[in-house]
């Protein structure tokens, strides 16, 4: 019963290698906020105006090995999860006020592949399209073990 | 094998001529090019061929420059592997390619309105002045400025690419201003001729952008830097929005006119 949904399935990966890149100093965080759950932050927060913001589903940064120096690096960040958040109204309202009030640069949105997940792409994509002010749109598709399966703009 | 990649296309063009079959033959036609001066690997590089069809290609060229010896063939650098299939353009440069499409329409018809133009007639004097205004007006200070003002402004302007992509910008010019003086002095062929040059020219020009310069600033942008570009065209476009309908409803009267549309779904 448990693996009717993909979203949950359990999946294995201990057997896969993993390459064991060792740092010459510790990799250095690039959160420049607190806090980063979508519910806990004010959309017009100063560190979110006129920001590239990253969106991103709970599980995204687990999954990608690099994902503060990639990914994270002079963005403004917020996480949520489309399958177990309640509220998620509250998140539309947020993503559209980034937009309108912030002023934000770009948006990007990053999930996992699992299907539950495009509920956030969905989410933000409608409040950008329904925004009175645009912005670029930017979506990543994260694979379970840590790749980028897709990447483009909206 | 280094020298020669960081010689322009045009000299080592002249000094083996064979490689602009090998070039033609992958996609790239620099041999064509009214400029050349963009360097070799800057070529290879801008065009982003799979990683395994670059690698022949540079291998053919190395055997056409030394062929006494197997010279080392280096791998180009590149940001962004190559990605097969559409292309996907950053939302501002989609915008550059959909006003494209606008200009494309008004090309496709230039053959059209040329076949039995003669500016002695009043009609086609006028025909020809609002011709030269939708270029002007829309083509030149509305999409040309958002390039050269805008675009590539955020690059490197030292780039032999984008040196090139002005130089097409002021040959262009150069048609417009002698029709112009054509008209003036009443020369219709050569009235005739500049247009042809221009639709020609500006064909040309708008494949080389649309096919390879824009993937290639896409793959080399920020996220950052396309927000800030979304929100620059965005402000011209504002400024711009009555000139863009008037000359869209330009095109739509001429397209009326010349019966073009079929011809527009195959561009």
């Amino acid at each position: 019963m448990f693996n009717t949904c993909p979203g949950s399935k359990a999946a294995d990966f201990r057997t896969k290698e993993v390459r064991e890149d060792t740092p010459a100093t510790k990799a250095g965080s690039q959160l420049r906020q607190w806090p980063v759950q979508l519910h806990l932050v004010s959309p017009v927060a100063p560190y979110y105006e006129g920001a590239d913001v990253l969106l991103t589903a709970d599980c995204v940064a687990y999954a990608l090995g690099n994902f503060h120096a990639d990914h994270l690096k002079d963005k403004s960040l917020a996480i949520a999860c489309p399958k177990l958040d309640s509220g998620q109204e509250v998140y539309y309202e947020k993503i559209r006020s980034w937009i309108e009030d912030a002023k934000i640069n770009t948006l990007t949105i990053m999930i996992m592949q699992v299907p539950c997940c495009s509920g956030l792409l969905k989410l933000a994509e409608k409040a950008a399209r329904d925004a009175d002010r645009k912005i670029p749109v930017r979506y990543s598709v994260v694979g379970v073990q840590g790749d980028i399966l897709k990447e483009e703009w909206l | 094998m280094e020298h020669y990649l960081n010689k322009n296309i045009k000299e080592v063009i002249l000094a083996f001529p064979e490689t602009a079959d090998i070039l033609n033959e992958a996609g790239i036609s620099c041999a064509s090019c009214n400029v050349g001066t963009c360097r070799l690997k800057d070529v290879v590089d801008v065009h982003n061929l799979p990683l395994d069809e670059e690698q022949t290609l540079m291998t053919r060229i190395a055997r056409v420059i030394y062929p006494d010896r197997e010279a080392e063939v280096p791998r180009i650098k590149r940001k962004i592997p190559a990605a097969g299939g559409e292309i996907k353009y950053s939302p501002p440069l989609r915008n550059l390619v959909d006003e494209h499409t606008v200009i494309k329409r008004l090309l496709v018809l230039v053959p059209r309105i040329l076949e039995d133009l003669d500016i002695a007639r009043e009609n086609d004097r006028k025909l020809v002045l609002d011709l030269i205004d939708f270029i002007r007006s829309y083509a030149d200070r509305y999409h040309h400025a958002k390039e050269e003002d805008i675009l590539f402004k955020v690059l490197d302007e030292d780039l032999e690419i984008l040196k090139s992509m002005h130089e097409e910008h002021r040959a262009g010019r150069g048609h417009v201003q002698a029709v112009l003086d054509a008209l003036e002095a009443g020369n219709n062929q050569e009235a005739r001729d500049h247009l042809t040059a221009y639709g020609q020219l500006l064909t040309g020009h708008i494949k080389k952008e649309d096919e390879i310069l824009y993937p290639w600033i896409d793959r080399n942008l920020s996220v950052s830097k396309v927000g800030v570009l979304f929100t620059r065209f965005t402000e011209i476009d504002k400024k711009f929005s009555d000139t863009a309908s008037r000359q869209k409803e330009f095109i739509r009267s001429l397209e009326e006119i010349f019966n073009g549309e079929e011809v527009i779904n195959n561009v």
